[in-house]
């Protein structure tokens, strides 16, 4: 498990992460959120034991990171943003560097780097030179390195990025995977759907506070009061729109399907909100044959933190 | 196997690497070696001297290898402390700069495995390199019949400078944030630590002269490497004498034990510096513990090797053939004194002593004292956490008492020193006034806490500019002013140079030498410059305190 307390970071008087606190259970994968600059890079880098922060506190494993850094790494997988590979290694080379400086010998290396190896599909390439690899390749590297001595926790800074849409679905595999089997992750991306896919626990970092946190659902529930309808139509039904601006639960419309026979609404309340703004539809003779609350997504959420102003007084 | 140490081998040995490496020294051996070789062997046997009543060239092998040996370790030399040391130094910054070192940063290797890992494993071609030279010596050896003990003690110095060579690369790989500059200042800093400094051996300074492995090579190889049957020059005869045992204190010590003594003090401040920057990229390269640990040392050492010279006169090098000679023999200007050259050496030494502890207090105020982000990072740590004080002895704490301390700890065996010349009867060129104990301590305390100052409320480009303006401009503008007229503008090229410590110093010494200028042939009035210099640092110490007392409080 990760726990972090009061965790504050300064760059001079500039404050990249503030007072930020936030813990993840084993067997869960935690998606930090924020736009560049929010301070996600600089949270998972003095969890990893490598930034000094100014004040607060990071357990990993029931072990202070801060006071017992060198036993915290022992915990610790950890894979940078703009990860380098030893080029001139080869990969299993590589993997098998990493698993002797973990302490890994004999056959129990030897199975380990195979291990790591086949978790991340490289068993084919075991013999390439780093330098001749793909991007996606490289970051299966990387990926295979921060798991041969098979840590607890682990710590992933963009693990997505460069990855094509094969590689990314295999790497969510993985972590899912590693999640079942007790591990507990932490990553950050941009990639927001990769995010949503991936993680069971959200953290929306912005200018180094952590303004929400939760899983989807209860962000949701506990963000917003509004929901967003959508609407199938068996026929096109040219007053939808008009009928659905009369309902005063609702405060928006968009017309998404082709023909007219798909539309989103965004609806003030929850479920008994949406039977009567059905009822509604009905009662005005729309040929309903679709109805459902939409799932909020964390592409809305993002969006809707971004829209909001920054704080006071704050250095960009 | 260190997998550091494995890593370096499978990166740069492999079967192309080592074949094609392997023959490159080879051939740059065998070239170097036997062209040495077959020079010295050739001797000719005067016609006199022939059975034949011709003169003859005759073949001596034993020559010939005894002048192949110095090529050849110049060579082996070349291979681990020129390509090697550079090879360290860039790949430990470019491991840093692209995020690689923290990957190993996070294993569970202790740091000293680490930096053994590094050590070893980056320059592995380069010891691939010299090994293939190694029969080249074995056969210099046997055939050049060189005693075995002896090459011993040298090759012995010669890995314990390899190892210094490179862990310096390695900490200045750590330290120096730009990979492509961290090659050359890891190269300059080689050959100003262990080139320039040695040669500040022949001022007095003894210990300085054995980071390298000259007192060995000149000690115990040298005088076996001459061609049989010839002796030795003049020179060659006070370049062996000269390293042959070191006066330390009131005993001498061998060469080669000196020289491990030396390397292996700075060997150990070098291991600390990797430890800490292994732990955590953001420390600073020494505590203020390690700092003052370090600065007494080299007190000590310089204590040590002052003391004969103090105690009785005696010193080595060209300062000891200064002391010597005939003041028929020495030249010296009308203004001083006809037999002022003992008093010259001794405001060498002095100024020597000074120069080389301000240069030392400079750099450990710019390590261990923190820049304004770490004091704010203090203030910051102690608000959140109410503690009263910053512990003064961690990194974030003002630096006020470790820079007091630091000119103490040079005042003292300046002090000490002192004393022990006016006490003793061979020493009749030093002022037993205070004045010239309490003025150049006054000096030195004002400028370690104006260096302070100046460090805590200035980030690097102002810490070093400020230092480059008030150290290098006075001495720029006295060139010119020299250029210009120089008996003319001799008055203000000395107050001008009073404002710079680098040259304030020698001016003090000067200044309180009682045998050395000439009271009936003034030329310059050093009473006023010197006042001059004392009053610029008061100022300059008052003005910085103020201003970090003032972003204090902001």
């Amino acid at each position: 498990m990760i726990e972090v307390r009061e965790l504050t970071i300064h760059y001079g008087e500039f404050a990249a992460v503030d007072q930020l606190s936030f813990s993840v259970r084993p067997g869960s994968i935690f998606g930090l959120i924020g736009p560049n600059g929010a301070g996600k890079t600089s949270a998972i880098k003095a969890i990893a034991t490598l930034l000094e922060p100014t004040y607060g506190e990071i357990i990993v494993q029931e072990v202070s990171a801060l006071h017992q850094a060198e036993k915290a790494r022992g915990f610790l997988g950890y894979m940078p943003d703009f990860p380098p590979v030893y080029e001139d290694l080869k990969v299993w080379e590589f993997c098998d560097l990493f698993a002797q400086a973990y302490g890994l010998s004999g056959e129990q290396k030897k199975a380990k780097v195979l291990q790591s190896l086949h978790a991340t599909g490289l068993q084919d390439h075991m013999h390439t030179l780093c330098r001749t690899l793909s991007r996606g390749m490289h970051q299966r590297a990387l990926l295979a390195k921060t798991l041969v001595h098979q840590p607890a926790v682990l710590l992933l800074d963009e693990p997505a990025a460069n990855l094509d849409p094969k590689s990314r679905i295999d790497l969510r595999n993985i972590l899912k995977s590693l999640a079942h089997q007790g591990k507990t992750i932490l990553l950050s991306s941009h990639v927001l759907s990769e995010i949503e896919d991936t993680c069971d626990t959200l953290g929306f970092m912005r200018e180094g506070k952590m303004v929400l946190s939760g899983t989807l659902d209860e962000i949701s529930q506990e963000r917003q009061k509004k929901n967003f309808l959508k609407i199938r139509l068996a026929k096109p039904f040219p007053l939808l729109e008009k009928i659905i601006l009369s309902i005063p639960a609702l405060s928006l419309f968009e017309d998404t399907g082709e023909n007219g026979t798909e539309a989103r609404a965004c609806m003030d309340g929850g479920e008994m909100e949406a039977s009567e703004v059905l009822a509604r539809l009905v009662e005005a003779g729309v040929p309903v044959s679709g109805f459902a609350i939409e799932k909020t997504r964390v592409e809305d959420l993002f969006l809707e933190l971004e829209s909001q102003p920054a704080r006071k007084g704050d250095q960009p | 196997m260190n997998p550091l140490i494995r890593r370096g081998i499978r990166e740069r040995l492999r079967a192309k690497n080592l074949v094609a490496a392997g023959i490159f020294s080879l051939i740059l051996t065998a070239t170097f070696y036997l062209a040495a070789f077959f020079d010295g062997m050739q001797v000719v046997v005067p016609a006199k001297e022939s059975p034949t009543g011709v003169a003859e060239l005759a073949f001596n092998p034993v020559n010939g290898a005894r002048e192949a040996f110095t090529p050849l370790l110049f060579l082996q030399g070349f291979f681990l402390m020129f390509l090697g040391t550079g090879r360290i130094a860039s790949v430990t910054a470019e491991e840093k700069e692209s995020g690689l070192l923290d990957y190993q940063r996070m294993t569970p290797m202790t740091p000293l495995a680490k930096i053994f890992g590094y050590l070893f494993g980056l320059p592995a071609r380069e010891y691939w390199m010299f090994l293939v030279t190694l029969p080249f010596l074995l056969h210099c050896v046997v055939a050049g019949k060189l005693p075995l003990w002896n090459i011993l003690h040298l090759y012995a110095v010669f890995f314990c400078s390899v190892l210094l060579y490179h862990l310096t690369a390695h900490v200045i790989g750590l330290v120096v944030p730009r990979p492509r500059a961290a090659s050359w200042v890891a190269r300059l800093a080689v050959l100003g630590l262990y080139i320039f400094l040695p040669a500040l051996g022949q001022a007095g300074i003894s210990f300085l002269s054995f980071l390298t492995i000259l007192p060995t090579y000149f000690g115990k190889v040298l005088p076996h490497l001459f061609a049989e049957g010839t002796q030795m020059g003049r020179f060659e005869s006070q370049v062996v004498q000269f390293w042959q045992e070191v006066p330390f204190f009131s005993i001498s010590l061998s060469p080669t034990t000196f020289t491990f003594v030396m390397q292996g003090l700075i060997l150990l401040a070098l291991f600390l510096t990797g430890y800490r920057k292994w732990r955590l990229d953001s420390l600073p390269a020494f505590s203020k513990p390690m700092g003052l640990g370090l600065f007494a040392t080299l007190q000590f050492l310089l204590l040590g090797s002052l003391w004969p010279f103090f105690s009785d006169g005696q010193a080595s090098g060209l300062l000891g053939s200064v002391v010597q000679l005939d003041p028929a023999q020495v030249g010296l200007p009308n203004q001083l004194k006809s037999d002022a050259h003992p008093a010259l050496a001794m405001v060498v030494v002095q100024s020597t002593f000074f120069l080389l502890s301000i240069g030392a207090i400079l750099i450990l105020i710019n390590i261990c004292c923190p820049n304004p982000h770490r004091r704010l990072k203090g203030i910051q740590r102690i608000q959140k956490l109410g503690l009263p004080a910053i512990p003064w002895l961690a990194d974030e704490a003002p630096g006020l008492g470790f820079a007091t301390l630091l000119a103490l700890l040079a005042i003292l065996p300046y002090a000490l020193l002192h004393l022990l010349a006016v006490s003793s009867e061979s020493i009749v060129s030093i002022s037993s006034s205070p004045s010239s104990i309490i003025v150049p301590a006054s000096f030195l305390l004002f400028c370690a806490l104006s260096l302070r100052a100046a460090r805590e409320q200035w980030f690097n480009l102002g810490f070093w500019g400020f230092v480059g303006l008030l150290w290098l401009t006075p001495m720029l503008a006295c060139l010119v002013l020299a250029v210009n007229d120089f008996l003319g503008n001799s008055q203000l090229m000395l107050h001008l140079s009073s404002l710079s410590p680098l040259t304030f110093i020698p001016q003090l010494m000067v200044y309180h030498s009682p045998n050395l200028v000439d009271p009936a042939n003034p030329l310059v009035d050093l009473s006023a410059s010197v006042r001059t210099g004392m009053v610029a640092c008061i100022i300059g110490f008052v003005f910085l305190t103020f201003k970090l007392w003032k972003s204090s409080i902001k």
